[in-house]
This record gives structure tokens, C-alpha cells and sequence, in this order.
């Protein structure tokens, strides 16, 4: 009953050049996210949320960041995120954005969230497939998800949803 | 005649709808009279510089967004360096507490003195701190 609330903001970088993603570093985006919030905010911004402010995770190849932040300020956070326009990488500038996909309050709810959203970007990345090959190899993923998916809905009650939900983001 | 009592009963009674209104505060701005005060004697500063003095103060504590604020300066007089200013009303406590903050305008120290704040500007004109009582 006694302890520090948070909110787990996961959002995704969109960009149109390729090399941005593969450049996401976690504490240069910390450290980015922090500059934003004392831009927008003041002095009074960046003190109250870089108290409990973190980059829980982030997947180079997907584009998706977890951050937390204190459940008092997450809406600081959550209204600097649109001022953040580009990401500087060893001197090279990538514009790129933020989108905001899940706010919850626990790495928990995030993750399961990822998990279907991550099987649905499948299915509409299958719509959207030109290459003969890549077509195979995404309709190999989406059946392999399925069948985890079916797999966890028989061993719900086992404890094994860290293993299945890794396997499914890969 | 049975017909007819019948028929009222089945009618349903109108049913009495009231509305409440609550203001806790029917005005949506603030108004704030302040004067500046430094340190050392004989700065001068036009109303555009005070202006921006007041925004940058805001911008140091509280950033873009509250520089933003929709901030008026509705008198001034230069020789007192006094002013009436209006803001809305969720934007006091953040100009409040950054004109508190404020210590120095190019390298110059300096004070804001708040001498009355109100939601009404007619409130303004009387301040019973400065009766002279003979």
C-alpha cells in the first residue's frame, strides 16, 4: 500500500530513413527524452519527472521503447513526447517521431499488449507483402505465433508467459 | 367514469427535473497587480521589456507551455515600475510562483512585489492596506 506508483508509456519511433532505428541507444534517448521535457516544461518539468524516469527497454529492430516514469508526472512525459522531432546519432541527424501505442501500469500489461499488437502488425505486414519470399517467411511467423498462442491459452494457468511472450517478439 | 381514472393512473406523473448550477468561481481570469523592485536604483524599463521579463521568467521555471500562457499587461507605469496584469485563471499559481522565483534581470537584482490579486479587476482599484486613517 505503501510505494512509488509508476506508468509504463510504450511507444514506437517512426522514421522514414532505415539507419534511424538501428541507431536508438538507450541513454541517448534518455537523454533526449530528459532535454525535451526541460524544454517544454522548465526547471520544474525536468525535476519532477527525471526522479523516476527510466528506459525499461528497447528493441533496435522494431523501433519499440518502454519508458517509465512517477504516476504524478506521466503526463508531462506523455505531453513533451510530440516535441521530440529528430534523433541525433555520432553527429548524423534522423527525423523521426514518437507514437505512443500503450500507457499502463505495470512492464506486465505492456508486454501482453506488445504481444498482440506485434501478431497484428503481422498480419498487416502479410497484407501488405510484395516479395514471393518474404510473403513465406512472414506467413511462417504468423503461424508459429498462432501456435504459441494456442499454447498459452492451454497452460494458462503454468507461469510461463516471460518465455512464450520473448519468443513472440523476436 | 371508471374509464377515465383508469386512464390517469395508467398515465405516468411528470416527473420533476431540477438542474444545479454550481460556480465556484464564475471568472476566468485573474488579475494581479505587482510592481518590480531592484536592488539598486535608477533601471528603467519599457513595458515590452517587462513583458519579456515576465515570459522568460515563466519559460525558466515552467518551459514552452507556459510561456504560452495567454498573459496581459494591463497598465504600467514606468516611473514605479508597477503593473496590472491578467492571466487565466489554471495559469496563476504557475505565474505566481515564477514571478516569486525571480531573482535578477540582466545581471541586476531584483524583487516582484505582489501587492493584490483578484478575480475581479474592480477589486483592484480599492486597497484597503494603503487607507490612510486620519
Amino acid at each position: 500500500m505503501v510505494r512509488f506508483k509508476h506508468r509504463y508509456l510504450l511507444c514506437e519511433v517512426v522514421s522514414d530513413d532505415p539507419r534511424c532505428r538501428l541507431s536508438l541507444e538507450d541513454r541517448a534517448l534518455g537523454g533526449l527524452i530528459r532535454d525535451t521535457i526541460a524544454r517544454v516544461h522548465g526547471t520544474f518539468g525536468a525535476a519532477s519527472c527525471s526522479i523516476g524516469f527510466a528506459v525499461r527497454y528497447l528493441n533496435a529492430y522494431t523501433g519499440i521503447v518502454l519508458l517509465r516514469c512517477r504516476k504524478e508526472f506521466y503526463q508531462l512525459v506523455c505531453s513533451a513526447l510530440p516535441f521530440i522531432t529528430y534523433l541525433e546519432n555520432k553527429g548524423h541527424r534522423y527525423p523521426c517521431f514518437l507514437n505512443t501505442l500503450h500507457v499502463g501500469g505495470t512492464i506486465r500489461t505492456c508486454q501482453k499488449f506488445l504481444i498482440r499488437y506485434n501478431r497484428r502488425q503481422l498480419l498487416i505486414l502479410l497484407q501488405n507483402c510484395t516479395d514471393e519470399g518474404e510473403r513465406e517467411a512472414i506467413q511462417k511467423s504468423v503461424t508459429k505465433s498462432c501456435l504459441l498462442e494456442e499454447r498459452s491459452d492451454e497452460e494458462e494457468l503454468s507461469d510461463s508467459g516471460g518465455e512464450e511472450a520473448a519468443e513472440a517478439m523476436e | 367514469m371508471r374509464k377515465m381514472w383508469s386512464a390517469l393512473d395508467k398515465m405516468p406523473a411528470p416527473a420533476t427535473t431540477y438542474e444545479r448550477i454550481v460556480y465556484r468561481n464564475p471568472s476566468e481570469h485573474h488579475y494581479m497587480k505587482v510592481c518590480l523592485e531592484f536592488e539598486d536604483h535608477g533601471v528603467g524599463l519599457n513595458v515590452a521589456q517587462f513583458k519579456q521579463l515576465l515570459i522568460s521568467a515563466l519559460k525558466d521555471l515552467f518551459g514552452e507551455v507556459a510561456a504560452a500562457l495567454p498573459l496581459d499587461v494591463l497598465t504600467y507605469e514606468e516611473k514605479t515600475l508597477s503593473a496590472i496584469l491578467r492571466i487565466c485563471s489554471s495559469g496563476l499559481v504557475k505565474l505566481w510562483s515564477s514571478l516569486t522565483l525571480l531573482g535578477s534581470y540582466k545581471g541586476k537584482k531584483c524583487a516582484f512585489r505582489v501587492i493584490q490579486v483578484s478575480p475581479f479587476l474592480l477589486a483592484l482599484s480599492g486597497n484597503s492596506r494603503e487607507l490612510v486613517l486620519d
